[in-house]
């Protein structure tokens, strides 16, 4: 750690390397969740465009070419979600977490263990139909930095969440206590009392 | 300090005065609740003078009650090592805060306070900032002895001297003083381009109401051409950009002493405690531990003059925008060697700048394509579209000369410099900006690459704090990625808290 950066920039190759980290694909299921998302969406857009069709004869000129974006948009968005489903990956190390997703722009979040805040696991509908869960882990570095998992089976996510949790456990049994965690003893909180007195 | 015996386990009110702080506070809140029937009845044909009246009485006598009834269901005292405050009216709220998770006790002052000689404690608490307390009228003995019981036990805890020995007024020298010249020089230097486009807005939108009003009301077409030939119309656009130019410093100058007048750190304890403001007197303390990242900057003429631009940020609340914005403090107008001692406070060692990283230069070519040709194509199109307003294009050569010499600059300045204990990001074209972080402050890293740029290699990295981000890029991927690799590695292996 003493030396010039000259000599650190070579120890960095030593180092381990998170781009050759093999990453876990999300669970194939998924994929059926963003159909459904899609397909939900368009059908709604394409009832709407086609009630307007029906009761508004202006837009009857313009039929071809909405119907024209329509399915260009479609088409757009189900390539950039297969992509997008394609590049999602994630991997849990030893001090990190990486994610890894976007279609148009990849990007690969990198969290250590010892930043994070809490982690939490919820379910969509469809998913939980699924027996699909997203876990997210939060820091306090704000919400560009946090990274979500969607499409993890039920089990595994639990299983992720309670590997996380005991080690910021293991961390915070080393130093003291977690400041944001053990926050002040919060009883009513003031915030709604300035509407419930305006008058 | 003779008041320092005051008995804090009984309930405690605020001062008397403080009913008409409750009060201008509930006038507000009236004013802006009724503010829509206010508006309508002002607009309303039927004017009618007892409606006024009675509302006016409504909202004075209902803001004096209430401001009473405030006051007096206000009280406060520790108990058990925890600070106790009980308010309410109707909803009553009880808040404790365990004195250890005091993070910080500010003293304040606004117009009002001052007019009444009253001051306003703030309590600070690490975790939610829902937990947040404001005591609003209290006098200057007893707010410096409520913070001095309240600090007791945070002093205590961190195993420091006796905090009785420090009483803000008296004793400290101060540790940097901002002097009024100082003032003037980053008064008349800062904030042009921000001031500058606020002006050339609200000067072209007069323009165009000028317009329209011309060629509506005037028939005479003559006498308009007549009348603003070209000589006249040059000497005209000349003067309103002196006027701009004008106004730009002296509403900079004046917003700069305002807010930063009699600015002056004091060093105390392991903390700075920063006071400063010509009608609203604010007091901030910053703990060395809780900052994430220093930024100094400074311009060309600020580099003239020695006076550099000192922003701390600390650790701020997760969702809350407001509060980040609050715990960004400004140190404006200090010189080299008083930057140089902040800096070595602040960040326990002097930071040196490292190992250079330069951007690619297709960072040039990204941003001239999104802040050049997209814009330009887009009023073109919109010309297109409505060929009435065709003559806006005559403005687009001195926006392309403007912004590429921006982007330039910002190209030449950008820099990424790494020491094993520092992380400094330079960026800005007129404005130079030098982030300053420790590495252990980060939170985590995010590598970004569009598809396109894959192939030379290229992408961004975004560092996240707890006190806000930092970019760089576009950069040599690989090295990028290696960094991120180098610092990962320190984050999880140097055994330091980042708060």
């Amino acid at each position: 750690m003493e030396q010039p950066f000259s000599n650190e920039i070579i120890d960095t190759l030593a180092l381990p390397q998170f781009e050759d980290v093999q990453l876990t694909p999300l669970h194939p299921s998924y994929l059926k969740v963003i159909w459904f998302n899609i397909a939900l969406v368009f059908s709604i857009m394409a009832i709407a465009a086609g009630a307007g069709f029906y009761f508004i004869n202006e837009l009857q000129p313009y039929r071809l070419v909405i119907s024209g974006a329509y399915i260009f948009v479609v088409i757009l968005t189900i390539v950039i979600n297969v992509i997008n489903f394609k590049t999602r990956g994630f991997a849990f190390r030893e001090h990190d977490v990486i994610y890894r997703s976007g279609a148009i722009s990849v990007s690969t979040t990198i969290i250590p263990y010892n930043r994070v805040q809490h982690v939490a696991i919820h379910e969509g509908p469809v998913a939980r139909w699924l027996g699909l869960a997203t876990i997210e882990v939060f820091t306090a570095g704000g919400v560009g930095g946090d990274i979500k998992i969607p499409g993890l089976e039920k089990i595994h996510a639990a299983a992720i969440k309670q590997l996380v949790v005991g080690k910021i456990d293991s961390k915070q049994a080393e130093d003291e206590e977690d400041i944001y965690t053990a926050a002040t003893k919060e009883q009513d909180l003031p915030e709604e009392d300035n509407n419930y007195e305006r008058y | 300090m003779k008041d320092t015996n005051i008995d804090f386990s009984q309930p405690q009110r605020q001062s008397l005065l403080g009913v008409f702080i409750m009060f201008a506070d509930a006038f507000q809140e009236s004013v802006r609740a009724l503010f829509p029937i206010i508006v309508i009845s002002l607009l309303s044909e039927k004017k009618k003078f007892i409606f006024y009246l009675i509302t006016a009485g409504v909202v004075l006598i209902g803001g004096l009650l209430r401001g009473y009834l405030r006051y007096r269901n206000f009280t406060f005292y520790i108990d058990n090592n925890e600070f106790i405050l009980q308010k309410g009216i109707f909803k009553k709220t009880r808040i404790g805060i365990p004195l250890h998770k005091i993070q910080q006790v500010n003293i304040n002052q606004n117009f009002l306070q001052r007019l009444l000689k009253m001051y306003e404690v703030e309590i600070d608490t690490a975790g939610s900032s829902k937990t947040e307390v404001t005591i609003k009228a209290v006098t200057a003995q007893y707010a410096q002895a409520l913070k001095e019981r309240l600090m007791q036990d945070v002093v205590g805890k961190n195993k420091i001297g006796d905090i009785a020995a420090d009483s803000v007024q008296n004793k400290e020298i101060p540790f940097i003083t901002v002097s009024f010249a100082s003032l003037l020089k980053t008064g008349i230097t800062s904030n042009y381009v921000r001031s500058f486009g606020i002006l050339l807005a609200f000067f072209i939108s007069t323009f165009q109401h000028l317009d329209e009003y011309l060629t509506y009301s005037d028939t005479k077409d003559n006498f308009i051409s007549e009348y603003f030939n070209t000589t006249f119309l040059l000497r005209f656009i000349a003067f309103i950009v002196f006027l701009i130019l004008i106004l730009t410093l002296v509403i900079n100058l004046v917003r700069t002493i305002l807010r930063f007048y009699n600015f002056k750190v004091v060093k105390q304890q392991n903390s700075l405690l920063l006071s400063h403001g010509l009608i609203n007197t604010r007091n901030t303390i910053i703990r060395p531990d809780k900052v994430q990242m220093v930024t100094v900057g400074r311009n060309y003429f600020q580099k003239k003059f020695d006076v550099n631009d000192v922003k701390i940020r600390q650790a701020s609340d997760l969702e809350q925008s407001k509060d980040r914005a609050k715990m960004s403090m400004e140190i404006p107008g200090v010189n080299q060697a008083e930057k140089n001692a902040l800096l070595e406070f602040l960040l326990e060692k002097m930071p040196e700048r490292g190992f250079p990283i330069k951007p690619n230069f297709r960072k040039m070519i990204f941003e001239a394509f999104k802040y050049i040709i997209i814009p330009v194509s887009l009023l073109y199109a919109y010309t297109r579209l409505i060929p009435d307003i065709a003559d806006i294009l005559y403005i687009i050569p001195v926006y392309i000369v403007f912004v590429a010499t921006l982007i330039y600059f910002a190209f030449r300045n950008s820099r990424l410099f790494i020491t094993p204990d520092f992380i400094i990001r330079q960026r800005g074209a007129w404005d130079i900006d030098n982030d300053i972080l420790a590495p252990h402050k980060i939170q985590g890293i995010k590598l970004q690459q569009f598809f396109w740029q894959k192939m030379s290699n290229v992408g961004t990295i975004k560092i996240y704090t707890a006190g806000g981000d930092v970019h760089f890029g576009l950069a040599n991927f690989t090295q990028l990625k290696k960094l991120a690799n180098y610092w990962l590695y320190q984050v999880e292996t140097i055994n330091k808290n980042w708060m």
